[in-house]
């Protein structure tokens, strides 16, 4: 038996939210429990408690403690539901370290409850995403994997890939038997269909990073057109410097805020011009940057001015990007199409719907599709894709069996990764279970 | 590898032999041979000596993945493919159609004249001593196997033992309702080695295995048969035969029917398997008819194959309906065929239950884990058939000689040889039914193909000298060869000129650029046939090189050169898995590490994994798991590099 020591973390991002989850799972978690709040509380029953240290209160707080194998990780296991005050999380875990744990590695949690069986890797890095998930839908979305969304698919793609490549090791195995199989024919549409679901997740892969890392949105515009301004607004507070000198902003100033349920970071830029000083041209460089890598451009045009031949050559250039063209200070000026005024707050509701519809429509994953949300399973989703679109080939160029089972192995061993994988007895079992073999 | 063939034995002379092979059956046939070609003192022990290479069931050697195996056992220097060789009465290589990767060399032989041409083999090798008796007991040392006693009280010493003993432990013969003693018909069982190895720590199972009824060949009208025909051109396992020397035969094939299945459902609580009378675990790629009738209750017909026991042998072996059903039923089944309307049975089918050693519990050596010189192999391992019998008697004897001369041990890797994945698979993922070969087993299958075996293998047997000058002669040249050939075909290109393509378009395609002859093969319509009947003398290096091969040459050259992308590809494959391979784990090695699970700890440690690589394989091994165990071996080499020393 391995041994196992006790560790200690914040569950929930400290600094965020009135209420922080702080774990303590292993050996020693019920001891140090009944030490802090003077006594253990019955088994998966939620207790509200004092914790002290020493004898001096440090918060007043539900705690839970689960016993092994029946909890999270599988091990004896303890949750205290704190206010979230990063000084009382602090003191906390401080004085769980002196009574024996240590402070968790990123992702050890998690860790333990793949190797006690609890969960499979799919699930355990949805929990991950599910811990740091800063806005709702990301919350919706990382549920769906946990519930093996991901898991059941891939398994569906696996059943498919089993039934075909058994049936072509059979051809080769029992080539005497004087049966047929699998017909090519068959065995092209079978593959042709997973084909197709593996696809669908895989485009559910850009859409997933989207998920877990948010949109950005880059502000452009020429000097004075109210960018600055417009940050401001959307954060609510007065992030950026404004004044009504032409190029104020030099570097990027940077916010993020929920729209259409995920995090949105805008980037306010330096305004374009043609002829700007040294430290200027810095900015404006940075600008156009930024703007090839953003999801979406908001150019803002002054309403007082209209647009000019500038700013027409500026949004051809952005030919390509999802450019939303905005008019600012419609209060002191006639406008049309989006248009705001910061100074009155007119027309916000209207941009901030706007975006809300781009993002539920392009960026956000239709709420009960699979999904995959990291690099590792975008990596196998990829091979498999690879792996099944080079089997299609050679059935194309009428190639043996035995080249065409090599790719399906390779895909069906990238499944693998995320779900099952393909045994050879696998293979063999299902074989003698559908056919009468043998002499 | 790097053993030095010459090293000297360092003798024992309390020991009587270096090294005892108790069973003269397939496996115990090349363990015996081979560890006499390596210069150790050889006893063999067998309860009949008449009966040593007996074939006990289907009179045949070879077929898919277990012909790949017969040619494995011939480039490393053993017997069965020069026995078949001289036994064989018909030849085919199944799977023609499909390349070499995946043809399976096959020869039905008279099974008199087989179990000859083995004892004439071992014969002619002066270092083996034949004991015809019974082995009744081990005798154990402290930590290793010192010897054993016979059933007379003899005690003989050696330093290594190697158990062969196929399905004689403790065996049962079921007949209907009839059951007797014997490890096959005719001949006795053995009661009580089984204690021994149990005393040895080992624990044993039980598995069955059956064989069909053999009909008097007089008695059959084959006018009502199809007939099956082999090769035109009989093809040898042996790169020592040069002509198939026996007259070639022909084989017949029958049905089974509507009524020989209703009688089987009606007589099923008399089939020994049924009745509850048998509980061991049979094959399930090699059901008997009473199991094909009921788990494929739709199917209306089963095929047979009627084939010759020998040239002039009285009886049919009739592959495909093997039973343990009582005789009246057999006599009625076999009356309902087409053709054996007045058949009469010269041996009635039979099942045999017999104790197998679960082989988890050996290393991959075959060398029992913690008691030093006990090698196993053959059925008693848990396999069935005499391809792999005899494959597992060879890499026991390799060992048990290197064992005994103090050399490396030799495991054969998954990349290397069918014979690696097959003990790579028994030791670490054990068996529940008796284990055959199949080509899926491998999952490097491409790089196994009977084309390029003298490549793979014969350089080791060459250094662990156990091959004679002929084998490896011939092995060599046939080697370079096939080298050469690949070389100037990679090396030689046609130029779209006029000439070229005059005679390419009558062959029915066009070139449109420089291409190499290697490249061309690669397409359908491309005969290297035709190529050297209009093209030969523009091209007279290439020619010759072509023209030295024979026809099986030739085909393990164009298929090499036709499917190099996807050899290649299993190439990278494998090389990748490499690291793994070759992380040794020691045998002491504690696996209570923090991070591992209780149960794979469990796991870890009753297979004790030699390499990582193998770890892998376990079944309910996580990727997680494998990744904390690498963590560890990490962090362990940095702290003493030394113990880490590949073994
Ligand atoms: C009834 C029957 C049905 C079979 N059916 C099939 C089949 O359908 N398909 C298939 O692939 N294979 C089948 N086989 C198995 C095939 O025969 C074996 O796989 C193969 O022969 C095993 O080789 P072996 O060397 O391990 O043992 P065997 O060939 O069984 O040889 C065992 C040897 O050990 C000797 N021996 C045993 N105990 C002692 C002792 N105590 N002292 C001294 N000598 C001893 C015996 O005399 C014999 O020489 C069948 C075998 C039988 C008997
Ligand atoms: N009345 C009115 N004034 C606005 C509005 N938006 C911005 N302004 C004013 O316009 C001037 C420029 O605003 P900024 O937000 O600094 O403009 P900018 O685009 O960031 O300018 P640079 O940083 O110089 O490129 C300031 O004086 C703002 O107060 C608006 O909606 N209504
Ligand atoms: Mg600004």
């Amino acid at each position: 038996m391995s041994e196992l020591d006790t560790i200690v973390a914040p569950a929930t991002p400290v600094g965020r939210s009135a209420l922080a989850v702080v774990r303590i799972d292993g050996p020693l978690s019920g001891q140090i429990l009944a030490t802090l709040s003077g006594s253990l509380p019955e088994e998966r029953k939620a207790a509200f408690t004092r914790i002290r240290q020493g004898g001096e209160p440090i918060d007043e707080c539900v705690a839970i403690f689960y016993k092994a194998p029946r909890s999270f990780t599988g091990n004896d296991l303890v949750e205290l539901m704190l206010h979230g005050s990063p000084v009382i999380i602090e003191r906390v875990i401080v004085a769980a370290r002196q009574l024996g744990a240590r402070i968790a590695e990123p992702g050890e949690f998690t860790e333990r409850a793949v190797l006690n069986g609890k969960l499979d890797l799919v699930q355990a890095e949805s929990i991950a995403d599910l811990v740091d998930a800063r806005t709702s839908l990301q919350a919706k979305l990382s549920l769906l994997n946990v519930e093996g969304r991901l898991s059941r698919t891939c398994a569906s793609i696996r059943e498919s890939l089993l039934h075909v490549i058994s049936r072509l090791e059979a051809a080769l195995d029992f080539s005497e038997e004087g049966y047929e199989f699998i017909t090519r024919a068959d065995a092209r549409m079978r593959l042709e269909a997973a084909l197709a679901e593996i696809r669908a997740v895989a485009d559910t892969y850009e859409r997933g990073r989207a998920t877990r890392a948010g949109i950005t949105a880059v502000i452009l515009g020429q000097p004075n057109a109210g960018k600055s301004t417009l940050l401001n607004t959307l954060v609510g507070s007065e992030r950026a410097i404004v004044t009504p000198i032409p190029g104020t902003t030099r570097d990027i100033v940077r916010e993020t805020i929920e729209i259409g349920g995920l995090p949105m970071t805008f980037l306010d830029t330096a305004g374009l011009r043609e002829h700007a000083d040294l430290v200027e041209e810095i900015g404006i460089r940075r600008a156009r940057d930024a703007s090839r890598s953003a999801d979406i451009v908001l150019y803002l045009i002054d309403a007082t001015r209209g647009a000019d031949a500038y700013d027409e050559a500026e949004i051809a250039a952005l030919a390509g990007r999802h450019v939303v063209v905005v008019q600012t200070k419609r209060d002191l000026a006639a406008s049309s199409g989006l248009a705001i005024s910061a100074a009155t707050g007119e027309g916000m509701r209207e941009l901030i719907a706007h975006l809300d519809a781009i993002v539920r429509e392009r960026f956000a994953v239709p709420e009960a599709s699979p999904s995959i949300v990291n690099e590792r399973q975008r990596a196998a989703v990829a091979e498999c894709e690879s792996g099944l679109s080079a089997a299609l080939d050679s059935i194309a160029g009428n190639a043996d069996e035995q080249f065409i089972v090599v790719d399906l192995y390779r895909a069906a061993n990238a499944l693998g990764t995320l779900t099952g994988a393909v045994s050879r007895d696998d293979v063999l079992r299902e074989i003698f279970s559908k056919f009468c073999i043998g002499k | 590898m790097t053993t030095d063939a010459a090293r000297c034995f360092t003798w024992n002379m309390s020991s009587q032999f270096d090294i005892i092979v108790i069973g003269g059956g397939h496996a115990g046939a090349e363990a015996a041979r081979v560890c006499a070609r390596g210069g150790a003192r050889v006893a063999m022990i067998t309860m009949m000596r008449d009966a040593i290479g007996r074939m006990s069931c289907n009179p045949a050697i070879g077929g898919l993945a277990k012909g790949n195996l017969v040619k494995e056992i011939d480039a490393l220097g053993g017997l069965m493919g020069e026995a078949a060789d001289r036994a064989g009465i018909q030849f085919k290589v199944l799977n023609r159609s499909k390349g070499p990767a995946v043809q399976g060399p096959r020869a039905q032989c008279d099974k008199e004249i087989y179990s000859r041409a083995v004892q004439d083999i071992l014969a002619a090798e002066s270092n083996i001593t034949f004991v015809e008796s019974a082995v009744q007991a081990l005798l154990f040392g402290s930590s290793a196997l010192t010897g054993l006693r016979l059933t007379d009280g003899t005690e003989l010493r050696a330093r290594a033992t190697i158990v062969t003993t196929g399905t004689f432990l403790r065996a049962l013969m079921h007949s209907g309702e009839v059951k007797t003693a014997g490890g096959r018909f005719g001949e006795p069982s053995a009661e009580t080695l089984s204690d021994s190895l149990r005393a040895a720590g080992l624990e044993l199972g039980r598995l069955k295995t059956g064989t069909p009824p053999r009909i008097e060949r007089t008695s059959v009208d084959f006018s009502l048969l199809t007939e099956a025909r082999g090769d035109a051109e009989p093809r040898a396992f042996s790169i020592l035969t040069d002509r198939i020397a026996l007259p070639q035969v022909l084989c017949h094939v029958t049905y089974t029917g509507a009524f020989a299945h209703e009688l089987i459902r009606a007589n099923l609580h008399r089939a020994p398997m049924y009745s509850g009378q048998i509980r061991a675990t049979g094959p399930r790629y090699c059901p008997s008819i009473e199991d094909k009738v009921v788990r494929f209750a739709d199917k209306d017909r089963h095929q047979i194959f009627v084939e010759p026991e020998g040239l002039d042998h009285p009886w049919l072996y009739m592959n495909g309906i093997s039973t343990s059903l009582p005789a009246d039923v057999q006599d009625a089944l076999v009356h309902s065929l087409p053709g054996f309307a007045h058949a009469r049975i010269g041996r009635y089918g039979y099942a045999v239950e017999y104790d197998f050693v679960n082989p988890q519990q050996l290393d991959a050596t075959l060398q029992v884990r913690g008691v030093a010189g006990l090698f196993l192999a053959g059925q008693i391992n848990g396999t069935s058939g005499y391809e792999e019998a005899a494959a597992q008697g060879l890499m026991a004897g390799i060992n048990a000689l290197q064992y005994v001369r103090g050399g490396d041990p030799v495991v054969l890797r998954r990349d290397e040889a069918y014979a690696g994945v097959m003990i790579d698979d028994l030791v670490t993922l054990g068996t529940e039914e008796p284990y055959r070969m199949f080509t899926s087993r491998a999952e490097h299958r491409l790089l196994l193909g009977c084309d390029s075996v003298y490549e793979r293998l014969t350089p080791i047997a060459e250094s662990l000298g156990i091959v004679d000058d002929e084998r490896r002669r011939r092995a060599e040249s046939r080697v370079t060869r096939m080298h050469r050939a690949k070389t100037l075909a990679l090396e030689t290109s046609l130029t779209p000129d006029r000439a070229t393509q005059e005679w390419m378009g009558a062959a029915g395609f066009e070139l449109t650029a420089k291409t190499s002859v290697a490249k061309l093969v690669q397409r359908a319509e491309f005969h290297v046939e035709h190529f050297l009947a209009v093209a030969a003398p523009a091209f007279p290096a290439l020619t010759s090189a072509l023209t030295a091969l024979s026809a099986e040459e030739l085909e393990g050259v164009t298929s090499a050169l036709r499917y190099s992308g996807y050899i290649e590809r299993q190439q990278r494959e494998a090389s990748r898995s490499a690291g793994d391979e070759q992380t040794r784990l020691s045998a002491e090695m504690s696996y209570a590490l923090p991070g591992l699970s209780r149960e794979v700890v469990e796991k870890l440690s009753s297979v004790r994994p030699s390499s990582l690589g193998q770890a892998s394989r376990i079944p309910g091994m996580t990727p997680a798991a494998i990744a904390i165990l690498r963590m560890h071996l990490r962090r362990k080499s940095a702290e003493t590099p030394a113990e880490h020393a590949p073994v």
